[in-house]
């Protein structure tokens, strides 16, 4: 079989022209020289031809084994993001069962004061009763006894009862953390009464203290979502801004403001003219049992409950903002109808 | 009448040339694939045609210092060897240094390719580790 060669008919080609110029041994010499330079210009761009070939196959094949690596980096990437997301995925897991761990042993020691507290009272009621049951049995009752077992009894119960509704108060808040989609209905509802009927209901609380209250929001959201879900949203936002916003006996500015920033959201923007939230505490106010009135009624679980009703069944997000004018700003961003 | 150095500047497609008419210096370095060869090269052969005219009994050194070039170049330095191979036939005293990084295998081997046809003037093939 013969050799291949890519460039056989080049060679024939000078073959055949160098033959012809050994013919013509006897031609004249402008004839020969003529032919001689010919024959060796075509041999010198045969010549070249080889070596260009070459160069560009070289280069070809360098391009090709650059787009393979290239092919192979972008496969190594993409897998990189697949398992980054993968950790992800998991790390938000382990993250809600941290936070879940966290609010259970926040829970139990939220209680543990009240129902000690109840629990010690208790018990030192039954010791008086006890001694009083004993003195009366002996028909031995003083006026004194009587009248101190009295004041014993009165201070003990309230104590039990204060401390017992502390801790059932404790408990519905700790419920409402835990609140999911099935406990409130979904329904259709306009977006704009529905938030002023709520804010009518929280109306004793925010009237007795000379508060004002502005509603902006343009008419006609229609809204198919959870209204029990975001009336607790923002009863917790009003309580938050009468609590910690505002100076007894001052009188202090909310205003919520809703539009739409792409269709098929709303945004709502609430503010007070309060206090306002420390820098350094921002980051902290939705975690559960954060509160900056420990002792002093707070359980630090209201904003926990906004974050989890509006990652939640709301299906939105929930920001605290810091205005440049002071005081507290929370944008909640929602879907107007919820998926499921 | 002296002529004037004839220098560009490397770009992100064409390599620097220097070509010091006093000193006898040519040299090519960097990269080239320009969209167009005859921009890079054109001006250059006809400094070069002039500078061989002058060259008189001086010995004129070339340097190519290339880590990569495109196919138009490739027949652009095909015919720069040559133009200087012709020159040294007809007396001009040239020496030609084709450098590579020890490690390109590649630019080695071209270096050896476009040699084989030059009968004159002095060639060598030198591995240099390239400047950090
Ligand atoms: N409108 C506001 N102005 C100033 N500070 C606020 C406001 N809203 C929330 N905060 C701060 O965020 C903290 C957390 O609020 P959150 O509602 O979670 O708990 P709490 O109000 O302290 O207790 P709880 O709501 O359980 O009674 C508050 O303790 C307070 O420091
Ligand atoms: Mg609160």
């Amino acid at each position: 079989m013969a050799v291949f060669s890519l460039f056989d008919a080049e060679e024939k080609a000078l073959e055949q022209a160098r033959a012809l110029r050994r013919s013509l041994a006897d031609a004249p010499e402008a004839v020969r020289d003529g032919l001689d330079t010919l024959i060796g210009a075509y041999d010198s761009s045969v010549r070249e031809q080889r070596r260009l070939v070459k160069v560009s196959d070289r280069l070809q094949g360098q391009l090709a084994s650059l787009n393979q690596e290239l092919g192979k980096r972008k496969a190594e990437a993409e897998e990189a993001l697949a398992n980054l997301r993968a950790a992800q995925d998991s790390l938000i897991q382990s993250e809600k069962l941290a936070s879940l761990g966290a609010l259970v042993g926040g829970v139990a020691h939220e209680i543990n004061t009240p129902v000690g507290v109840a629990l010690s009272c208790a018990s030192h009621l039954a010791d008086a009763t006890d001694a009083m049951r004993k003195l009366f049995e002996a028909d031995d009752i003083g006026i004194d006894d009587f009248e101190r077992y009295m004041a014993t009894a009165r201070d003990t119960s309230a104590l039990i009862v204060g401390n017992c509704e502390r801790a059932a108060a404790l408990i519905r808040s700790f419920k409402q953390v835990a609140v999911d989609r099935t406990s409130s209905e979904r329904r259709s509802f306009e977006l704009g009464s529905y938030i002023r009927e709520t804010l009518a209901s929280l109306g004793p609380h925010i009237r007795q203290a000379g508060h004002r209250v502005t509603v902006d929001c343009p008419d006609g959201i229609v809204m198919d979502s959870y209204p029990g879900a975001l009336s607790q949203v923002l009863s917790n936002f009003v309580m938050n801004s009468l609590v910690h916003g505002f100076d007894p006996g001052t009188g202090g500015a909310i205003v919520i403001t809703v539009d739409r920033p792409t269709s098929g959201q709303v945004r709502m923007i609430y503010s007070d003219n309060g206090k306002g939230i420390a820098p350094g505490n921002r980051s902290r106010i939705f975690d559960p049992f954060f509160t900056t009135r420990r002792g002093a009624g707070g359980s630090g679980l209201g904003l926990h409950i906004v974050y989890n009703l509006v990652t939640g069944p709301l299906e939105g997000g929930v920001a605290v903002d810091s205005p440049p004018g002071g005081g507290a700003s929370f944008t909640v961003t929602l879907p107007q109808a919820v998926s499921q | 009448m002296a002529m004037e150095n004839f220098k560009i500047a490397a770009t992100e497609r064409s390599p620097e040339v220097n070509f010091d008419f006093d000193g006898c210096r040519l040299s090519l370095r960097g990269e080239s694939y320009p969209e167009d060869a005859s921009t890079v090269f054109g001006p250059l052969f006809s400094a070069l045609e002039r500078f061989l005219a002058t060259i008189g009994e001086r010995e004129f050194v070339v340097e190519f210092d290339l880590t990569y070039f495109n196919s138009s170049s490739a027949k652009a330095l095909m015919n720069m060897l040559k133009l200087l191979d012709h020159a040294a036939r007809d007396g001009a005293r040239i020496s030609v240094s084709w450098l590579f990084a020890p490690d390109d295998d590649t630019m080695k081997e071209f270096g050896e390719d476009f040699s084989e046809d030059l009968e004159h003037v002095a060639f060598n093939l030198v591995a240099v580790e390239p400047a950090a």
